[in-house]
């Protein structure tokens, strides 16, 4: 019972921290976007790009998360 | 909650692959059939495609043009000229990856990027690519050079870097991709009505996003060699 509660806090934290980073990098691109609106093509590639490398931290722990629960 | 449990199991037995015939000793798993049959797929219809090409594009070689067109736009936005001769490399990566993302709209077939092994081919295939044009840009000297570029002591920081690049690229799509399926699947069993609809036109737009990130890292890795520290 203790591997799923450790299987659910890895995936959860994991989420935790890079939902706050991404709402933060959406909202300053919101931001620019709507200052700026015509370096929005621009904008918008980098942030694809940085959202990415956010994104990969949440899925490193997916996939310990995936490891972790077959072996339970 | 135990047999809702054990349903899940019985669904991860699904999602995994398995193996469809032995070709002498080797397995053949269902990703890579799949693999196979997209790829059928997509010849024969860019071939047909190409087959009457005109001058002003109309219908389907028109869409075929704008992803080139935006493919080539992104190349050029992150070298310049120089960018535009690997237009073939980029465009058959986002083209070939998208197909096998959005793959699941034809009945029966799993998306084999859902698999861990399609990914890690492309992520290791498409980095030791980067390294080959790196050194052919640079020479040999200057690439062996570049990794101890800014002060020697980050040589080991610079090799890792090199090394972390594939692990991430690829399990970036096949996170995404495994992600959104268990999504679906797992909604599936609670609710089966309706509830999974809106999660799998995400999944549509998830497949599309990483396609276009996984180009997009591949150009920034090679913008990065050519334009160098």
């Amino acid at each position: 019972m203790l591997g799923f509660i450790g299987v659910g806090l890895a995936i959860g934290m994991a989420a935790l921290g890079s939902a706050l980073g991404q709402g933060n990098a959406a909202a300053r691109a919101m931001e620019g976007i709507a200052r700026q609106p015509e370096a929005s093509g621009d904008i918008r590639t980098t942030l694809l790009l940085a959202l990415a490398f956010m994104e990969a931290l949440t899925l490193f722990s997916f996939v310990i998360a995936i490891l972790m629960w077959t072996k339970l | 909650m135990a047999e809702k449990l054990h349903e899940l199991a019985a669904v991860m037995e699904h999602i995994r692959p398995h193996v469809v015939f032995y070709l002498g000793p080797i397995p053949v798993y269902s990703t890579v059939v799949n693999t196979w049959i997209i790829m059928v797929l997509l010849f024969t219809g860019i071939f047909f495609l190409t087959r009457r090409l005109q001058f002003i594009p109309r219908g389907p070689q028109h869409l075929l043009e704008m992803v080139l067109q935006f493919i080539l736009g992104l190349l050029e936005e992150a070298m310049g000229k120089e960018g535009r001769k690997y237009l073939p490399l980029v465009a058959t990566l986002f083209i070939f990856i998208l197909s096998l993302n959005l793959s699941w709209f034809i009945p029966g077939m799993k998306p084999p990027t859902m698999d861990l092994s399609t990914t890690a081919a492309f992520g290791v295939t498409t980095i030791i690519l980067v390294q080959l044009i790196a050194i052919k840009k640079k020479g040999l000297k200057g690439y062996i050079k570049h990794f101890f570029s800014p002060v020697p002591f980050m040589f080991p920081l610079n090799i890792l870097e090199e090394l972390v690049k594939p692990v991430s690229l690829s399990l970036r799509l096949f996170g995404n991709m495994f992600g959104e399926e268990m999504v679906v699947t797992i909604l599936a069993i609670l609710v089966p009505f309706l509830v999974p609809t809106p999660i799998m036109l995400l999944g549509v737009i998830m497949g599309l996003i990483q396609a276009f990130v996984f180009t997009l890292l591949t150009v920034t890795y090679i913008a990065n060699f050519i334009h160098g520290h």
